[in-house]
This record gives C-alpha cells, sequence and structure tokens, in this order.
C-alpha cells in the first residue's frame, strides 16, 4: 500500500492505530448544524466505516474504521455537509482542503442560553470563513460570557462574550438585584450610592448579571456586541497555560483581523524544522517576544473606542 | 390645587431628653390637635423618613422618643435644642381618651411600646377623677433600657405602677420578669367592663392579650397598636397594609376584634 | 364618532397634540430585552403611528406615566423645600381595556383612599385615554372572566386595519381634529376580546383563615422574590421615599418615591431589624389576596384586570392566574382544619 500520510491528514483523515484504516473529521463550526447532516454522517459510517461515530473534543465528528481505498468515496459523501455547513473549500468533491487550523468551537450560545452575550454559532462560522482552509496549528474558541462554558482559555484565541451594560436611572428602583447579583455570581463592579447604583467599569466584566437580574428594565444591553480576547492559552506537553487577556471590549472586526494578522506573524517565524510542522503558537511568541507579535497582531486593527489592550502579556502555567 | 401633603413643615427642638444611651426624646413644637398614638413621619437628615409615634403632647409642643435602631433613626442624635427638624403629621387614628374614662384600664408597655401610650398615662395621672382605677405595667429588657424614668416616679404617685425587666442583671430596684406574669394577678372590680391597652413588639402583644382574654377581659374592650412599616402615612406607598386595612390611616390603633384579625 | 385615516393624516394629528400632549403607546425598543438580541415593549414617547406596537402585549403597563419608576417630589435644603416641576405637557396615552380598567384601580387609591395625591392629581388631571382594540386575546390574558375586556370611558378609540386607522372619537375638543384629517367617516365598534385561554375562578368565601393554607408553601422555593409581577403589573401602586443628600452638598437634596414591591426583601422591614412577611410564599399570598380578595372588601371590586402580564413575565413560570385557580381547594382545606 503506497498512500502519502501528509496529503492524506491534510485531507482531515486520521492516521490511526489500525494499519490500512482511517478516520473521517468533520467540522461543523460552532458545533452548530442542522439534523439533517446527523443522517449523511449515519451514512457514511454504516457504509464506509465500523458503525461507529465519534463526538469530537472540538465539536466535530470523526467516523473511524474506513479502509484507506475508501477515501475518495466519503469525500463524495460528505461534499453535501461540507457545503451545507458553508466551508470553504479548494477543489469540489475531494474533501476538506486543510486539517491544521483546528474546527472553531463555541458554546450554545445565545440561539439558546439566557446568559449569552451573543450569537456564537454565527461568530463561529464568520472567524471559520475567514481563517479555514489553513495548515497552520491554529485552536479558536467561543463562548457566549465569561462563564467560559466553552472553556475558551484553553485555546489559541479565545472569545468571551461582553454586554456594556446601559444604566437608564429614571427606571432605577433600588431594588439591589443587580448589585446582590454582581457581588454573589460576578465581580463586585456595583455599588449602591444615594439610592441608585454606580458602575465600577474597570471592574466590570460585561457578564449582563446587571440585565439579567433588573425586574424594571433599568439595566440593558449595549445594541454593540463586545468581546474579551484570550490568546495562547494551550494544553500539551510542555507547558499547558491559560490564556491571557489581550483585549477587553474588542468587536468582531478586529478580532477577525488580529486572528488572521497572527497566521502572517506564525508563517514568518515558526521553526521552519517544527515537527510535522505545528508548533504552539505560544512558543514562538515566547521566542519572538511579546511586542513583536503585538506589532504583527495590531496591524491595521481598528479597536472600537473603549477598547482596553493588555500590553505585555507574561504567561504562566506549568513548565515541565 | 389641593394641598400638597407630602410637603414637610419646619419644627423647632426645644428640649433633648435622654433616656438610655439609645432613646431620646425630642420636644418639638407642633401647633395642632394630636392624639397619643398617633405619629409623625419625622425627617431625618442624611437619611429620611421615619414614622415616629407621639409619647407627650404639651402646649405648643409634641414629644417624639426615638430609639437609635438601624440607620434611619441614627442622625436624628445629632440635633439639639433649637435645631430644626422637618415633620410631617400627625397621622394615624390614635387613642380616644373618651373610651377609656369612668373605667378601670390597664396600660401594658413592652419596650418603645411605652412611647404611643404615654399620652394616656400622662392624661389620666394628670386626671385621676377620670378613671376608676389605672394600672400600668411596662416591661423592659433590662434596667438600662427603662424609658421615662422620672415620670415612673411621678406615675407611681398616682396610679398602680408594675415595672419589670426580662433581666435584672446586678439591679435589685426592678421587678424581674414578663409583664404576662402580672395579668393573672390583676386586682379588678369588675373585668366585664375593664378597658386594656397593649403596645409592644408582635410576640409580646400576642401573648398579653391572651393572657387578658383569659383574665376575662373582653375582646371589645381591648386596644393594641400595630407598628408597621408606615412610608408615606396617607395610605398610598402600601407598605403597611395588612389584609384591608391600612395601618397608617384605620390604625395604628385597633381595637383588638379588628386588630387580632389583622395577619400579615 | 367615527373616522378613517390614512397614517400620514394620523400622524398630523400625533403632530398638533404634540404641542399639548407628550404622546404615549407601547413602542418596541431594540434589544432592550433582558437577554442579547431580544427586544422589549414598554410606553415610550411616539411621534408617529408606525412606532405604535399594535400587534402584541407590551411588556409594562402604562403605569409608569402616571406612576413614574422614580419621581421626584421636592428639593430641600436645611430649612426649606421646594416642589418638584410638573412635566411642561399633558400626556395623551394609548392602551388596551385592561389597562384603562386599571387606571380606575389607580385612581381608587391615589385619588380616593385617605387624601388626594398631590403629585398623582397634577398629571392625572392633564392625560387622555385612547383605547386600543382587542381584536384577539394574547397568551395569558385573563380579561374577559375579569371583566375588564370591554371599556367605554375613553377619549378615542384606536384601530390599525388594512394600513388605515379607525378612530372613535368621544373627545369633542378633538372633533375638528379629526373632521379635518379623516378620509371617510365609518362607524367604528372598539374591538375586544371575547375569549381567553386562560380562565380564572375567583372563589367567594374567602376568609382571612386562608394565609393557613399550605398552596402558598410552594412559592417559598419556587418564587425568587425578584418583583417582576408588581413592576409589570398595571395595578400595583406601592412605592417607597428615598432621600438622597447631594455629594458636592450634603445638607441640600431631594425627596423621591421609587415604586416598590411586596414581593422584594425590605417591603416589610421596621426599624429595628423586623420584617413582617420573611417567606416568599407568604409575600405571594399577600400578593394574591391583595388582588383578588382584600382590595374588593375595601374598594368593592376586584384589583386585578387580568391582564396576565405577571404571567408573562415570571422568570421561574409562576402562574398568577393558576394560584387563583388554587384558591377553592384552600378555602376547603382550611375549613376542613377548622373542623379538626
Amino acid at each position: 500500500m503506497d498512500v502519502n500520510t501528509k496529503k492524506m491528514k491534510k485531507n482531515a483523515f486520521r492516521v490511526t492505530k489500525h494499519r490500512g484504516f482511517t478516520a473521517s473529521r468533520i467540522r461543523v463550526p460552532g458545533g452548530y448544524l442542522e439534523a439533517k447532516y446527523l443522517g449523511m454522517i449515519q451514512n457514511i459510517a454504516e457504509t464506509y466505516g465500523n458503525g461507529i461515530v465519534n463526538i469530537t473534543t472540538r465539536q466535530g465528528f470523526e467516523i473511524p474504521g474506513i479502509k484507506f481505498a475508501d477515501m475518495p468515496k466519503v469525500n463524495e459523501l460528505i461534499q453535501p455537509i461540507i457545503e451545507g455547513l458553508d466551508i470553504n473549500q479548494e477543489v469540489l468533491g475531494q474533501g476538506y482542503t486543510a486539517s491544521g487550523t483546528r474546527n472553531v468551537t463555541a458554546c450554545v450560545g445565545n440561539n439558546v442560553c439566557p446568559y449569552a452575550c451573543y450569537n456564537t454559532s454565527l461568530f463561529a462560522k464568520k472567524i471559520e470563513k475567514a481563517i479555514f482552509p489553513n495548515d497552520l496549528y491554529f485552536k479558536v474558541a467561543l463562548t457566549g460570557c465569561p462563564n467560559d462554558c466553552a472553556k475558551v482559555r484553553m485555546h489559541d484565541f479565545g472569545i468571551m462574550g461582553m454586554t456594556l451594560p446601559q444604566y437608564d436611572k429614571e427606571r432605577c428602583v433600588n431594588c439591589g438585584a443587580c448589585v446582590k447579583a454582581c457581588t454573589k455570581k460576578s465581580v463586585s463592579a456595583l455599588a449602591t450610592v444615594n439610592c441608585k447604583v454606580v458602575r465600577d467599569a474597570h471592574k466590570c466584566i460585561g457578564c449582563g448579571e446587571c440585565v439579567l437580574n433588573c425586574p424594571t428594565g433599568a439595566w440593558t444591553r449595549s445594541h454593540e456586541k463586545y468581546f474579551r480576547l484570550t490568546i495562547f492559552g494551550r494544553t500539551g506537553k510542555k507547558n499547558p497555560r491559560l490564556g491571557e487577556d489581550f483585549i477587553k471590549w474588542a468587536d468582531e472586526a478586529s478580532i477577525i483581523k488580529i486572528i488572521c494578522n497572527t497566521y502572517d506573524y506564525v508563517k514568518n517565524y515558526i521553526d521552519p524544522l517544527a515537527p510535522g510542522g505545528k508548533e504552539h503558537i505560544g512558543y514562538i511568541v515566547d521566542r519572538t517576544g511579546f511586542e513583536e507579535f503585538k506589532k504583527w497582531a495590531l496591524k491595521d486593527v481598528q479597536f472600537p473606542a473603549n477598547a482596553e489592550i493588555n500590553t505585555p502579556i507574561y504567561w504562566k502555567g506549568i513548565k515541565y | 390645587m389641593q394641598s400638597n401633603e407630602y410637603l414637610p413643615f419646619l419644627s423647632e427642638i426645644k428640649a433633648v431628653i435622654k433616656h438610655t444611651d439609645i432613646e431620646y426624646t425630642f420636644r418639638l413644637t407642633y401647633e395642632g390637635n394630636v392624639k397619643p398614638g398617633q405619629f409623625f413621619e419625622v425627617s431625618i437628615p442624611k437619611y429620611g423618613e421615619a414614622p415616629i409615634s407621639v409619647s407627650g403632647i404639651g402646649s405648643g409642643t409634641v414629644d417624639l422618643t426615638i430609639r437609635r435602631v438601624g440607620k434611619v433613626t441614627n442622625e436624628i442624635f445629632e440635633r439639639y435644642v433649637g435645631d430644626k427638624l422637618f415633620m410631617r403629621g400627625p397621622y394615624g387614628n390614635g387613642f380616644d381618651i373618651d373610651s377609656y374614662k369612668e373605667k378601670e384600664l390597664v396600660v401594658i408597655a413592652g419596650g418603645t411600646g411605652l412611647s404611643p401610650v404615654k399620652g394616656i398615662v400622662d392624661y389620666f395621672c394628670s386626671h385621676s377623677q377620670d378613671t376608676k382605677g389605672m394600672t400600668l405595667i411596662a416591661g423592659f429588657k433590662t434596667p438600662k433600657d427603662i424609658l421615662f424614668r422620672e415620670e415612673f416616679v411621678h406615675w407611681q404617685q398616682k396610679m398602680n405602677v408594675i415595672l419589670t425587666v426580662d433581666s435584672a442583671e446586678n439591679d435589685t430596684t426592678c421587678k424581674v420578669g414578663l409583664v404576662t406574669e402580672y395579668i393573672p394577678q390583676l386586682h379588678l372590680n369588675n373585668v366585664n367592663e375593664a378597658a386594656a391597652i397593649v403596645v409592644g413588639p408582635p410576640m409580646m402583644m400576642k401573648f398579653t392579650t391572651q393572657g387578658l382574654l383569659k383574665r376575662g377581659f373582653h375582646e371589645e374592650n381591648i386596644w393594641i397598636s400595630h407598628e408597621r412599616k408606615m412610608c408615606c402615612g396617607i395610605g398610598k406607598c402600601g407598605h403597611c397594609k395588612i389584609d384591608d386595612t391600612y395601618v397608617c390611616l384605620d390604625g395604628p390603633v385597633f381595637n383588638f376584634v379588628k386588630g387580632r384579625q389583622l395577619l400579615d | 364618532m367615527g373616522y378613517c385615516l390614512d397614517q400620514a393624516g394620523f400622524n398630523q394629528i400625533l403632530n398638533e397634540w404634540s404641542k399639548e400632549y407628550f404622546v404615549y403607546a407601547p413602542k418596541l425598543f431594540k434589544d432592550g430585552g433582558s437577554f442579547s438580541d431580544t427586544d422589549r415593549i414598554r410606553y415610550g414617547e411616539i411621534h408617529t403611528v408606525e412606532e405604535i406596537v399594535f400587534d402584541r402585549k407590551s411588556d409594562y403597563s402604562y403605569k409608569e406615566i402616571l406612576l413614574p419608576l422614580s419621581q421626584t417630589l421636592f428639593f430641600f435644603t436645611d430649612d426649606m423645600v421646594k416642589e418638584a416641576d410638573l412635566p411642561k405637557k399633558g400626556a395623551v396615552i394609548l392602551l388596551r381595556s385592561c389597562d384603562l380598567h386599571a387606571v380606575k384601580r389607580l385612581d381608587e387609591i391615589y385619588l380616593q383612599n385617605g387624601c388626594e395625591d398631590y403629585y398623582y392629581k397634577r398629571l392625572r388631571d392633564r392625560v387622555k385615554f385612547i383605547l386600543i382594540g382587542c381584536q384577539h386575546s394574547f397568551e395569558n390574558c385573563f380579561c374577559v372572566d375579569m371583566g375588564t375586556n370591554r371599556i367605554d370611558n375613553y377619549d378615542a378609540y384606536i384601530e390599525m386595519k388594512n394600513g388605515e386607522i379607525y378612530v372613535d372619537n368621544h373627545n369633542d375638543v378633538w372633533k375638528p381634529l379629526f373632521t379635518t384629517y379623516s378620509r371617510r367617516t365609518p362607524e367604528v365598534i372598539p374591538a375586544y376580546a371575547t375569549e381567553n385561554k386562560t380562565h380564572i375562578h375567583i372563589p367567594d368565601g374567602i376568609t382571612p383563615d386562608i394565609a393557613h393554607s399550605k398552596i402558598w408553601d410552594e412559592y417559598d422555593s419556587r418564587c425568587i422574590n425578584c418583583g417582576r409581577c408588581n413592576f409589570v403589573c398595571p395595578t400595583c401602586t406601592c412605592f417607597t421615599m428615598q432621600d438622597i443628600f447631594y455629594v458636592d452638598n450634603g445638607k441640600v437634596g431631594e425627596r423621591r418615591r421609587v415604586w416598590a414591591s411586596c414581593m422584594v426583601d425590605g417591603f416589610t422591614d421596621v426599624a429595628g431589624g423586623g420584617c413582617y412577611r420573611k417567606k416568599n410564599g407568604q409575600r405571594m399570598r399577600f400578593k394574591v389576596l391583595h388582588k383578588v380578595y382584600d382590595y374588593k372588601k375595601r374598594n368593592g371590586y376586584h384589583m386585578c384586570v387580568g391582564c396576565g402580564r405577571c404571567d408573562d413575565i415570571c422568570p421561574e413560570y409562576i402562574s398568577f392566574s393558576n394560584s387563583i385557580n388554587k384558591l377553592d381547594a384552600a378555602i376547603k382545606e382550611v375549613s376542613i382544619n377548622a373542623v379538626k
């Protein structure tokens, strides 16, 4: 059997422990898909796989037990899934164009969750459109609010929804619900002064608990959606670390631009000898220094007026 | 346009009488009719309004006895003779002296509950010909908490006074025990005609009225005064409503026939 | 008399009214909901008919116009008070039948119960009401059972049909306006809901003893005492006074009143730390009985107007109408226990 494993992996087929058998990886940006695709996945698993489907940790599907020979047939069958989920593709009918940049994950977001500050699925799709296909090893995750159910701080780019609370003091009856919620569930950014509420803008993390708990609508959400961008969290063997805050009160456009800029930065600085062409961005930043990264990342980025940039950043984590 | 009942008037402090560390009586100028048991909404500097019941009525003055509890009634303790306070009122129905004339009357008060009934006690003290026998049972937590000590000396000469404390510590001048303990031994010529007034904390009122009924008092001869959060004093704000009754309008003084039905 | 106007014609009238009145109607506040990407319908000033939301129930009622959520009563110094100014204009309020019935309840408390309320009275005297028709019932409405689905003491009635506005005018002062801007003068009969999905039965024979029923206990844990039910209610009238001392000059300040809720902590607190209704079940009982029992004892008719907003908004899905429907069983329960 003569198979180019590099090409095969790039095409989103895994080299497995079972010789001659592969697993097809279906990417589902934001883990959001119409139920009809599940039937197609089932069909592939039962026709060419071993009848099993794995739900991956990155919200995709992995269909194991596929013979190497069947990869073209599988690529035919996953074509409607690729098109239906609007995944960028270079050659129609030939499966995924790349696999380095991983599926963009997201929590359920404001399609369902009351805490979410934005539509995580939509933003995940937008990011996917902007960055895929790419062979570089990037992990991006989105979460609706600072609860961070999607564990975005374990990713290269973590996007956390925020709302800028708007206070109409004429609607405030001093019931105390917001202050109590902020104190008990969030960061104690609210205080009662002269029977009205004062927000400490510096402390506020934009979680929206004040809005959720306000019974009169004195607190409302900003029309604009805001995000906290955390960078270069990761798991891994050498130095697992949590992503650190980079931008507070960023918007969609600035985040997409920063991620795209980072691809340029990585292309320029990645260790050419990195095994499998795979190097955690964090290690690259360790090597170039944060300022160099920042220079590349913020190139031509337009931030909202209230955006706060945290610089320089030092990462902690466990070092082995 | 009609008058604006929310606008307070200024009243001058004529005297400050300190009873305990935390309880002072302020004598304030007030021209107009007022009854014991009625209350004023007093504007407390740096805080807000608090309903304070009338503890004495002079000519051109009213006494308001204020207890230093919570934030509401703290700032007022920095006021002195000659200072002025905003207040409005009087509100509520108050005690009707005529209902207790020519009767044996027992007044039972717990703690600051003595304030609203003090006017009654004062009246029958100075008009002993109007009563067929007057008893005052007043209970306090400790000797330190006793209000109107000077008045007690005076009252003791004119009526049957039982002054009791929950715990006397080292003080031997006070009786020790709950006010309810003195009800069974009350000497009355005709309990069927006798009247009683009970004011104090909710639990004290509950057990005291039970004791009075057991002693043979008729329900319709017992009066109580309810303390509630009276915020506007004029039947609007709703804080003091119990069932269909607004304590500020229909009370705070209730005949027990009505008062016993008021369940928060 | 009935009139039919196009939208431009009605907007002319709104423009005329705006010289003398603020015109308030249910309108959509984009992104104004609690959750992200949700809107809020509540009362706000409008300038065109297009801003009026006709096809949905407002989350909050008209009452905030007559009783602002936060209202300054007067300003004070150490020895002077100065009454707060009156709004510059009167108000025209567009509202549904249930809400117009609710105005009577506000009037009862603020004009009758004890003395007249100065601040309410001075606004109320300058308010005109325009009835919005209900072609059908909304979710959780029970106006038919409350008898509040119809009303005729409006200044005008308004209905939107096929892009045209139909008006029945009762206010003689407005007659020339409507005559000028109308296209036709058809007969206009107010539409009203004749049937609700939600039904309630308020039993006779409620006594204060019903407080001892077990039906209230479940609310101890279910209710989160947020007060939304009170704040959206068109008939809740309670408030709390606040004194504000300005930060830069502590001797000067203002006294306000703000809406209060009998469900929220602090409502029955008295100086010294006493609280008369601690449990949420007790608060629920107090509220329910006020709406369908003790208010009537005092004033001769029920307070609740069946708008169902409390059911619409409760984040814990507690149904007020369902709690009314438990009263029958509660009466039986306490009477059996009384016999025991």
